[in-house]
């Protein structure tokens, strides 16, 4: 019998059901790290404390200038290309890190797919989205292939 | 924490609070011990909320690039691990939200068998040592029956299941990554488990 039986107003605990092996079971089954993740996540935070060395982008407007700092671009970068690369097909974003000639898109791609093309159009269509944003000013973006995947 | 000719050197061991504290204070190397450190539950609490690897990684990262903004903010009022469930709950979330709806969240569901086929070739030996003939009459296949059930929930029943009965975070704990009382939580969750037995009834 479960020890906690006083959330259910009826009495009956689905956990004394004996389908609720399965749970526990699923419970007590280990979770694989994928190989490589955590080099991908210390990859991302990493990239995203660099330095473009250089002054935050100035966007002019109506009423006055807008300043972006290099993080807020840098983070803004990395929204946009993770949700750009799910629209097209075996491109993952790995990680956006910040470098001195601009924003580094890492990508992994799905094996048989066009990888040129497919990174053509991340830069494209990031860079357009980027510019829509905060206007012309914008640091340059490029991508690399950090891996090509089986999956 | 160990000062060494001068060069602070940061201990592995460290309790994770220290290890917040010298990264607030600019240390990037204690920010990546964190990072090491509860990357592993993090996407394993990732997968169970949003159903596939990618997408997982992708709501892990964005947990880990929140919490380092975060840092500046953490007041220690909760334990930090209660404090990094919450993030990566809210990332998981957060993606679930934008996803786009043409498919049932079930469609994206990776059983743990081509997961790991996909990642590596991990034995599905279950690590509790403890004895329990359970144990040895259960087979993958019918734990891929509980997780692909308990990914059909609606996500206001999945993740304080995930939270409570996958992750073993007390009732205490979940209701604070919530944000919601311990009774509501409690109510909640025995929906969940009802719903959930449900499930598995029809899938059986």
């Amino acid at each position: 019998m479960s020890a906690d039986k006083n959330e259910s107003p009826t009495g009956v605990d689905p956990r004394d059901d004996p389908r609720w092996r399965l749970v526990r079971a699923a419970a007590r089954t280990p979770v694989p790290t994928p190989p490589g993740l955590l080099d991908r996540v210390l990859r991302s935070v990493n990239g995203l404390r660099g330095s473009l060395q250089g002054e935050p982008v100035v966007v002019q407007q109506a009423r006055g200038r807008l300043r972006i700092g290099e993080h807020a671009l840098a983070l803004l970068c990395r929204h946009i290309a993770v949700r750009t690369a799910r629209d097209i097909d075996g491109v993952h974003v790995w990680a956006v890190a910040i470098d001195p000639d601009g924003f580094e898109v890492l990508i992994t791609v799905r094996y048989g797919v066009a990888a040129g093309d497919a990174a053509d159009r991340l830069v494209r269509d990031v860079h357009h989205s980027l510019v829509g944003l905060v206007g012309t000013s914008l640091p340059v973006i490029n991508v690399h292939i950090a891996d090509v995947r089986q999956d | 924490m160990v000062a060494c000719n001068g060069v602070v050197v940061i201990d592995v061991a460290s309790a994770d609070g220290e290890l917040v504290r010298r990264a607030v204070g600019g240390n990037e190397t204690a920010f990546d011990v964190l990072v090491r450190r509860h990357t592993p539950r993090m996407y394993r609490v990732a997968l169970r909320i949003v159903g596939n690897p990618l997408d997982a990684e992708d709501a892990l990262q964005d947990a880990w690039v929140s919490a380092w903004r975060a840092l500046p903010h953490y007041r220690g009022e909760s334990a930090v691990s209660t404090w990094l469930y919450r993030i990566v709950t809210n990332a998981a979330l957060v993606l679930l939200r934008h996803r786009k709806p043409t498919l049932p969240l079930d469609a994206h569901c990776v059983s743990d068998r081509s997961r790991r086929s996909r990642f590596d070739a991990a034995p599905l030996d279950v690590v509790d040592e403890r004895a329990d003939p359970e144990r040895d009459v259960i087979d993958s296949e019918q734990v891929d029956v509980a997780l692909d059930a308990i990914a059909s929930l609606e996500l206001s029943q999945r993740v304080p299941l995930v939270l409570h009965e996958l992750e073993g975070l007390t009732y205490e704990e979940v209701a604070e990554v919530l944000g919601v009382s311990v009774p509501a939580l409690r109510s909640r969750l025995h929906r969940a488990r009802v719903a959930l037995l449900d499930r598995l009834k029809e899938r059986q």
